[in-house]
């Protein structure tokens, strides 16, 4: 039985209906197996014999995965449309957490350090200082996080490692080489103070070829740590359906809601 | 143990004409709805029970039908009833299905209109 949900669940999520139709489908049939199981029990079969007939009576697996498939308003955003989902969703967020960051930079210059000019180097105590460190923390974390969360949709939605990777690689470009500066004197009426945002490879401080290696390597080692939970997430997800396979889990449909 | 015969062809939109009526008369989950078509329409149409779960769904998603979770005996299950949308469905497949029999009748009957469409 376990054996069974886990087959189903694994083809329709590769068929790419979203995980929570995929759940409930799998929760509906185990009650719908359990209830069977127990009408065939009454009409005087032994245990094991009621769960093969009740199996059978759910139907066959290619009949219950292409019925599930077929509905493509189940079908999820990964499934529909990858590019959207592993491309622009993720650029999207990103620069919604880097204005949040930069607003966060713009006005704590204001309003703790109104005569500096910069925000840099500011106040490293109270609650200035926690200001400051939260906008940061948006700014350097946002990209781990997002390469993470992509991952973790494709690993659960079992999309192929391409979309992930190709997700991961303009977020972990635009976060090694993005650099923000600030000035007060950079635009017309600028005692409101300026950050600027700008894509270099390097600083101006050093020879392009050097700024190349050194952005090439934390863009390399930006890429594989954000695809850690999609990898960690599929040996996870392969070791237990070995187990599975191996008879460990039989019997669990009938005792546990299937997850995904 | 042979499985229980399913008749896959002529289908097509059966389960749901058959789900939107059985709803229509009481709330059921999956279960109660597929033993319902099987004793209702006296075991002539027999579908694999599992794959009227899609069918539910995407009823639901439709707007044909609502759920609820209610615990019985113990156990939760999915309660399934027709909304008002749902009802307006059932009335134009239930007039559809009523006219394509009667047209398939003619035609086996070999009446006025079976030698036009034969």
């Amino acid at each position: 039985m376990g054996v069974l949900f886990s087959e189903l669940r694994e083809r329709l999520l590769r068929a790419g209906v979203a995980p929570r139709h995929v759940r409930r489908y799998l929760c509906e049939l185990a009650d719908h197996l359990a209830d069977v199981a127990a009408e065939e029990e009454r009409a005087g079969r032994g245990r094991a014999e009621a769960e093969s007939a009740a199996l059978l009576r759910l139907g066959a697996m290619d009949d219950l995965a292409k019925a599930m498939i077929e509905q493509r308003q189940f079908q999820s955003w990964t499934a529909r449309a990858p590019w959207a989902a592993f491309g622009l969703a993720p650029l999207f967020f990103l620069a919604t957490a880097w204005l949040a960051a930069f607003f966060i930079l713009w006005s704590g210059w204001r309003i703790f350090l109104p005569g500096a000019d910069t925000p840099f180097g500011g106040p490293n105590y109270g609650f200035a200082n926690l200001y400051f460190q939260v906008g940061r923390a948006f700014y350097f974390g946002a990209p781990i996080l997002i390469g993470w969360g992509i991952g973790v949709l494709a690993a659960r939605q079992r999309r192929q490692p391409g979309w992930p990777i190709l997700g991961a690689i303009p977020i972990a470009l635009l976060a090694v080489t993005a650099q923000v500066r600030t000035s007060r004197t950079a635009v017309p009426g600028g005692l409101l103070g300026h950050v600027n945002l700008r894509f270099a490879f390097g600083s101006s401080a050093q020879p392009l070829s050097v700024g190349l290696y050194h952005t090439l390597l934390v863009f390399l080692l930006m890429v594989v740590i954000m695809l850690q939970p999609y990898f960690i997430w599929g040996s996870r997800r392969k070791f237990f359906a070995k187990l599975t396979l191996l008879g460990l889990f039989t019997g669990a449909a009938f005792r546990a809601r299937p997850g995904s | 143990m042979a499985p229980r015969a399913t008749n896959p062809n002529f289908m097509n939109g059966v389960p749901e004409l058959l789900v939107l009526r059985l709803l229509g008369q009481e709330e059921m989950y999956g279960y109660e709805l597929v033993q319902a078509i099987h004793s209702r329409s006296g075991a002539v149409i027999a579908i694999g029970e599992g794959v009227v779960y899609p069918v539910l769904h995407a009823l639901e998603r439709e707007g044909a039908l609502k759920s609820r979770r209610k615990t019985v005996q113990g156990r939760s299950r999915i309660y399934y009833s027709l909304t008002s949308q749902g009802s307006r469905r059932l009335a134009d497949l239930s007039g559809a299905w009523m006219n394509l029999t009667a047209a398939i009748q003619t035609v086996l009957r070999g009446g006025q209109n079976g030698s036009a469409i034969l």
